[in-house]
């Protein structure tokens, strides 16, 4: 480095990568210091068997907010497939599967074989979580209201914007917002059907990367979360990126290089430099000595505190607020290196079907018994199963005419009990299980599996740097979003440290929402 | 027991309180005492609901379901001046929690003890307990003026709700963000994550977070159950928080005392006058309809039931508005504990309490004056949980016992006990439905349970009495037998308790209002739904 930095970026996912042309582009010489040999964060494809490639952490596309993609000079209307997501679930060994179009009217149809009563109120239900799925839209395009924030009028306007939009909402969906969030999606589920599968299906994003079950309070708050940016009419997934899991950090990528930033990558960042209260730079793990005024660490915040800070310039109190923070990784992933697309009966459109999100968890109850392991630390023996076939979408993902299903599993927590570790004999009986799960639903599967490999939180934990293996960096329960959020009174961005922000999943907010801490970290840094 | 009023009278009233709980007494007692005539009509011969002391075996005294009390908010004592009617709290001064190797973990009424205890356990979590009190107290402050306010609706944009926001708004700021921020945590946690980021003692927590799960569908580790913990802190007693105590007499006699207060302002309350309907022309109550075919009419007609008897049993559902009667349908019930009460021939010999042949603490030669919790662990609660999630009474539950005879010698024959045993988890929709094997198969698991602590309760039993959800909802006319007349879910509190804008003790009859522990701040004997409902009455007029 030649040229004095203005700030450095840690990490080049998608946080970082918004960060740093936000910075960019308001004239800041920004740098990215990526541990991997590429970018793309979490959400970067790996390949896990000779020439089969799969992003576990990007089965998701999540939602990019549009200030985020104006700020970042990135256009989304040509990124995302606006092809409606299905969400599927499949009872184990019925042959009569589930499918939900975004379609509400299609939907409605589907659900009709099974309970006419529930395809009556099909639609309403998707306009309900439509509409308070749309307010969090609004809400994590703002820094989080706090009560001593001191905020200054141009944070003040928007937040009288988001009391409109509130009062918007209508009278009754405005009651239903905070009546909803703390419930669990169990009694959610509960008070609209009485068809398992249908509240099974929509039980299971109110319980994805979470250590709790549907019956647990906060539940309807996660499937909410998951539904930010989904389109109209579906309960369990967003849209697509139309080049592949990785296209956002491609593109962002470009966008980031135009707005003058560099980009490291190989570059792990050992320790942030403080001096007198201020940060200075970052040390690699090279040795390499960085330096720069403003750091925004994309890292998680247990990772960025912890691990990367010399404690004698943090409050105890913070510190221990800090090592509080509910990590928790519970999901596993299994990637199948497939010779064929498996067979599925009864699906009308199998091939959209089975390159949506398909769940073979047919219970709430079967949803709950997979958690109760977890809470005794202990990995599910018929866990729950979500899976997806991504090369459907995207073929380059394997060799012509083979396939990818990637699953994820819950509940596999990172912290087992009785000093239990994640071994190779445990990951493999997990990855069994697995397939054992969607064998029952797919009588075939097993003899089409060329390969496959496992991701346990701890592999997670080593090959993304996630704290306890959290692809969340931090649960998003109630008591861990927004103003407390990674830590109560730390929710605006800025660290107790002059010059340091906290840009990534871990901070507001949080995970899914692309680039949304990235651009508000920097905002804040360039305030 | 002491006799009711049953003065006849021409049948035309101010008001008309429907039930005599605890809530219902309240809010007459408020009514009479601004001047109006009022009547209560009590379904059973005796007045105070799930507040009673009823004489199972005679010369033996049981609180039969409610059996503690520091909730019962002091404003209400003073305006009603119940001391004088009979009101007479008696400190439970510790609670010990027999540990599965033999020792205990006691808490004392002196702060100093409790802290030299736990530090025989963890000398760290002796220093977090003082700090942890501090906390809560500052908490329950925090909370103390939102149980005495009526909830605005934050839909509303009418002056007085937005009068009551900005009160609201006003009050969270002035407790500053850390404390702000505290309250936050506890109303969203769980009581074992909030209690793990003070404690490291497991018996501690378990005992701590077993009042986070109390009345309430939840386990330990659900989300939601910090708050409950907080709202069994808020107890208070002459003013000295988290004080529990046993009213002399048993539960009833607060009812009684209550009923006195109201009868001296002029209150008239009957028993056996079970109300079947109320009477409504025009989208106005009237009066009421007796089971004995007598009608009573009044322009004021209140009910202490719960939400579910309230809009669906005691009106037609056309006079409600449909968006009400589907949250009422939503409204959570789900009562989740149980009740035996025993009557003993003698003490049960604890084994926690003596260690070859003597105490072992000088201090525990007292230990039955207080409560014995069995929560030894954590896991105990929450696998006491998930037989309920999936149908089943806990094999091995929480139980939360008191010997009332050994504070107030009057509640059983000379040498003789009574002991009351809450127990948790017994879920009223149970597989296969509640029978009489069933509850005495309920019995067996607390009895065996308790054996594990005290060996000899098997022979010093006289009488059992097992009340299941089913039992209570039978008797009290709580739905599905929940405590709480609904649980204390955070969706179902304040501006949403029991329905979005119907919160404010209204309801869409006119005329027709609620009081019960069903509408805020919920119950817990503490009379504040009544108090709020008759001041909003009595200031909004019917």
């Amino acid at each position: 480095m030649t040229k004095t930095l203005d700030a450095i970026v840690i990490g080049g996912g998608s946080n970082g990568l918004a960060a740093a042309t936000t910075l960019g582009r308001a004239g800041r010489r920004v740098l990215v210091l990526e541990a991997a040999e590429s970018i793309g964060g979490v959400g970067r494809p790996i390949e896990f068997h000779p020439g089969f490639r799969a992003a576990p952490l990007g089965l998701d596309a999540g939602w990019l907010p549009p200030a985020v993609a104006r700020a970042m000079g990135m256009g989304i209307g040509d990124l995302v497939d606006t092809e409606p997501a299905v969400g599927v679930t499949i009872a184990s060994g019925a042959s009569d599967p589930l499918a939900l179009p975004c379609n509400p009217r299609d939907a409605a149809d589907r659900i009709r074989h099974h309970s006419a009563k529930d395809a009556e109120r099909w639609p309403e239900f998707v306009a309900r979580l439509r509409a308070l799925a749309g307010f969090l839209e609004a809400l994590y395009e703002l820094p989080p209201p706090d009560l001593d924030a001191g905020l200054s009028f141009g944070e003040v306007a928007p937040l009288l914007g988001l009391g409109r939009k509130f009062r918007s909402l209508g009278r009754d969906d405005m009651t239903e917002l905070l009546r909803v969030l703390p419930m669990s999606v169990q009694d959610l589920v509960d008070e609209w059907f009485e068809y398992e599968p249908l509240k099974a299906a929509i039980a299971a994003a109110g319980v994805r990367d979470i250590r709790q079950g549907p019956r647990s309070g906060g539940t309807s708050f996660v499937l909410l979360h998951h539904l930010v940016g989904a389109p109209a009419g579906s309960v369990n997934a967003r849209g697509w990126w139309r080049d592949g899991p990785d296209a956002f950090s491609v593109t962002a990528e470009a966008l980031a290089r135009k707005a003058g930033v560099a980009i490291r990558t190989g570059a792990y960042v050992d320790r942030i430099i403080v001096r007198d209260d201020a940060v200075t730079g970052v040390v690699l793990a090279n040795g390499d000595e960085i330096n720069a005024p403003v750091v925004i660490s994309t890292v998680d915040p247990a990772r960025t505190m912890l691990g990367m800070i010399d404690p004698v310039w943090l409050d105890p109190e913070f510190l221990h607020a800090i090592r509080q923070i509910k990590m928790r990784g519970c999901t596993a992933f299994v990637m199948y290196a497939l010779d064929a697309v498996p067979e599925v009966t009864g699906l009308p459109d199998p091939k959209a079907a089975l390159a949506s999100m398909v769940t073979l968890t047919p219970t709430t109850e079967a949803l709950e018994r997979s958690y109760d392991a977890a809470k005794y630390g202990r990995v599910s023996e018929h866990p729950h199963v979500e899976f997806t076939i991504p090369s459907l979408r995207w073929p380059r993902l394997a060799p012509e005419g083979k396939h990818v299903l990637v699953a994820r599993a819950q509940y596999a927590p990172y912290t087992l009990a009785d000093g239990a570790t994640w071994d190779g004999p445990r990951s493999s009986s997990l990855t069994d299980c697995v397939t054992s799960v969607i064998a029952r639903a797919i009588p075939r599967f097993a003899n089409q599996i060329l390969g496959c490999a496992v991701m346990t939180p701890v592999d997670l934990e080593r090959k993304f740097g996630l704290t306890e293996g959290a692809v969340t960096q931090g649960e998003i329960t109630l008591d861990q979003i927004l103003f407390m959020r990674p830590v109560a009174g730390w929710g605006r961005h800025a660290m107790p440290v002059d010059g340091l922000y906290l840009g990534g999943a871990g901070a507001h907010p949080g995970p899914g929402i692309l680039g949304g801490a990235g651009w508000l970290a920097a905002k804040r840094a360039l305030r | 027991m002491s006799p009711t009023t049953t003065s006849k009278s021409n049948g035309r009233y101010d008001a008309i309180v429907i039930g005599g709980g605890h809530n219902g007494l309240v809010a007459a007692a408020y009514l009479a005492r601004a001047g109006k005539k009022v009547v209560v009509l009590e379904r059973r011969p005796l007045v105070g609901g799930a507040a009673v002391t009823e004489e199972i075996v005679p010369g033996f005294k049981f609180s039969v379901f409610s059996y503690v009390v520091s909730l019962l908010r002091p404003e209400i004592i003073r305006d009603l001046d119940l001391p004088a009617h009979g009101l007479q709290i008696l400190p439970l001064e510790s609670t010990v929690t027999p540990l599965d190797n033999g020792d205990y973990l006691a808490g004392w009424a002196d702060a100093d003890e409790t802290r030299r205890e736990i530090g025989r356990h963890s000398p760290r979590d002796a220093e977090a307990a003082s700090q942890f009190g501090r906390l809560m107290h500052h908490m329950a402050m925090a909370v103390k003026p939102i149980l005495g306010m009526v909830p605005p609706d934050p839909a509303s944009l009418a002056p007085s709700d937005l009068r009551g926001l900005m009160k609201l708004g006003g009050h969270f700021r002035s407790l500053g963000a850390e404390r702000f921020h505290a309250l936050y945590k506890l109303m969203t946690m769980s009581s074992a994550d909030y209690l793990d980021e003070w404690y490291e003692f497991d018996p501690l927590k378990a005992t701590k977070s077993a009042s986070g799960i109390i009345g309430t569908f939840l386990g330990p580790r659900s989300p939601g159950s910090a708050y409950v913990l907080l709202h069994h802190y808020m107890g208070e007693i002459d003013g000295a928080f988290r004080a529990w105590g046993f009213q002399k007499g048993g539960t009833g006699a607060i009812s009684e005392s209550i009923s006195r207060a109201a009868q001296s302002f002029g209150a008239e309350v009957r028993t056996d006058a079970a109300v079947e309907r109320v009477l409504v022309r025009d989208g106005r109550a009237t009066g009421v309809a007796l089971a004995n075919g007598d009608e009573l009419s009044a322009p004021i007609v209140v009910s202490g039931l719960d939400p579910r008897r309230t809009f669906i049993d005691l009106v037609e559902s056309k006079e409600l508005p449909a968006d009400l009667v589907s949250s009422i349908a939503n409204f959570r019930f789900r009562g989740s504990s149980g009740k035996v009460n025993l009557a003993l021939d003698a003490l049960p010999n604890f084994s926690f309490l003596k260690d070859n042949g003597g105490y072992r603490s000088p201090l525990m030669a007292n230990a039955l004056r207080g409560a014995v919790s069995i929560s030894p662990s954590v896991e105990y609660l929450e696998r006491a949980y998930d037989d309920a999630k999936y149908g089943e009474f806990s094999r091995h539950p929480y139980m939360d016992i008191v010997i009332p005879s050994m504070i107030d010698p009057g509640m059983a024959p000379p040498g003789k006990h009574v002991m009351s045993i809450f127990v948790q988890y017994a879920p009223y929709k149970l597989n296969g439905g509640w029978t009489d094997e069933k509850r005495e198969a309920f019995g067996d698991a607390v009895i065996d349970t308790l054996e594990r602590y005290a060996p000899n309760i098997r022979s010093v039993i006289r009488h059992r009495q097992v009340l299941t959800p089913a039992d209570i909802e039978r008797i009290t006319g709580l739905s599905e037998g929940n405590i709480f007349q609904g649980e204390l879910a955070l969706h179902q509190l304040f501006f949403l308790r029991p329905a979005p804008a119907w919160a404010k003790y209204r309801t869409p009859v006119k005329g027709y209002w609620q009081c019960g522990a069903g509408t805020h701040p919920g119950g817990g004997i503490m009379g504040a739904s009544g108090r709020l409902a008759a001041l909003e009455i009595l200031a909004r007029g019917a």
